[in-house]
């Protein structure tokens, strides 16, 4: 290879490269697109089912309890956990970018990608924890009236702190990852 | 023609055109899923993606472009979900051409005329970049030019003829002490 220069060489590298010669027949791609479209379908069915038990089982509480505070705080973690459906489904479409973007050029696609991203993580808090305020709220008021015993008080408050803290983690990790998201965004920017 | 007729006519061409692509770019879209992953398993994964992408996408195809950047566009738009993805599973990792042209390399005395060392270590530099850049040195690396990146890509002419002089710099640099023994 003698009077060759370094880059070209390394292109003769890349394109001489033993590939192991995966090959495809239209008829098993049609076979793994419905097999990956069921897949997506069962994935969507499992998060809904999960959801529907978590209601059932919060309505049974409510059937159960004669407390106006704790019939109140399992209505409100209903609510929460309906609109958390609602919106997981509504997004469900985002999931993965549109068809007119997967075919374009890849720096729109890129950015795309992003942005969805970007709009996910941003928004956390109004669409997938804010809507459990309100339940946990009054749950911890509603076991708070049950027993003022100072023991009980701080069990609550160590138990209620956790899961207020999950929540302050949750939201400042996707905090941190849309603020990084941003920045590559507008990296792109460069580009064009 | 009828209705009826018109969806198997779509089907044909949808498979004649997959059929065409897959037969002349089958070892370039291996090649490409190599760039983006490391794991054998899941680079096949990533192949056959990419091939049900692309026969989904001939649906849609209009032939304002190449059949090869048509091809190009939709494998690298897999490929850089498929390392979003990943990124979010392993977390961050991935920097720019200039950034990682700037950390220390391995050894010199590990720089042999070997090519599958060479090719292992091209894998490692180009797995570590961010998927624009990596974009624009695989093209390169397959033998297009600044045009035909900037076509598949839509990154401006200027910003690809800067990238690939400064790959062909960096790829100079890092393996100019293999070239130089195997003279």
């Amino acid at each position: 290879m003698k009077n060759e220069s370094p880059t070209n060489r390394v292109q003769e590298i890349w394109q001489c490269q033993p590939v192991e010669g995966i090959k495809m027949s239209v008829e098993e791609i049609r076979k793994r697109a419905t097999k990956f479209e069921k897949k997506i379908f069962w994935r969507n069915m499992r998060e809904y089912v999960a959801g529907a038990i978590t209601i059932v089982v919060l309505g049974f509480s409510i059937a159960r309890s004669h407390n106006l505070l704790d019939r109140s705080a399992f209505a409100l973690l209903i609510a929460g956990m309906v609109y958390v459906m609602y919106q997981l489904h509504r997004r469900g479409a985002a999931k993965s970018a549109p068809a007119s973007a997967a075919v374009g050029p890849s720096l729109e696609f890129y950015r795309c990608e992003l942005k969805r991203q970007r709009d996910l993580t941003s928004t956390v808090w109004s669409w997938y924890l804010g809507p459990f305020v309100p339940g946990l709220v009054v749950s911890a008021m509603a076991s708070a009236a049950h027993d003022w015993h100072p023991q009980h008080i701080a069990m609550l408050t160590f138990w209620y702190g956790l899961i207020a803290a999950f929540f302050v983690f949750v939201w400042r990790l996707n905090a941190r990852a849309a603020r990084c998201l941003n920045r590559m965004i507008d990296d792109l920017g460069v580009a064009e | 023609m009828s209705e009826a007729g018109a969806i198997p006519a779509v089907k044909s061409r949808q498979d004649e055109l997959y059929n065409q692509v897959a037969g002349s770019f089958g070892p370039a879209i291996e090649r490409l899923a190599h760039a983006y992953e490391a794991d054998p398993d899941i680079r096949r994964d990533l192949v056959q993606e990419i091939h049900i992408a692309l026969w989904r996408s001939f649906t849609t195809f209009d032939g304002r472009c190449s059949l090869r950047t048509w091809l190009y566009r939709v494998a690298h738009n897999v490929a850089t979900s498929h390392v979003i993805k990943q990124r979010r599973s392993k977390g961050p990792g991935l920097i720019g051409l200039d950034e990682l042209d700037n950390l220390p390399e391995a050894s010199r005395s590990q720089h042999t005329a070997d090519r599958n060392q060479d090719l292992a270590r091209l894998m490692d530099f180009i797995q570590r970049l961010q998927p624009l850049e990596r974009q624009v040195i695989l093209l390169y690396l397959e033998g297009m030019d600044a045009a035909s990146i900037g076509e598949i890509t839509g990154l401006s002419a200027r910003y690809v003829s800067t990238k690939v002089y400064r790959i062909k710099a960096v790829l100079a640099r890092r393996f100019n002490a293999g070239g130089r023994n195997e003279e």
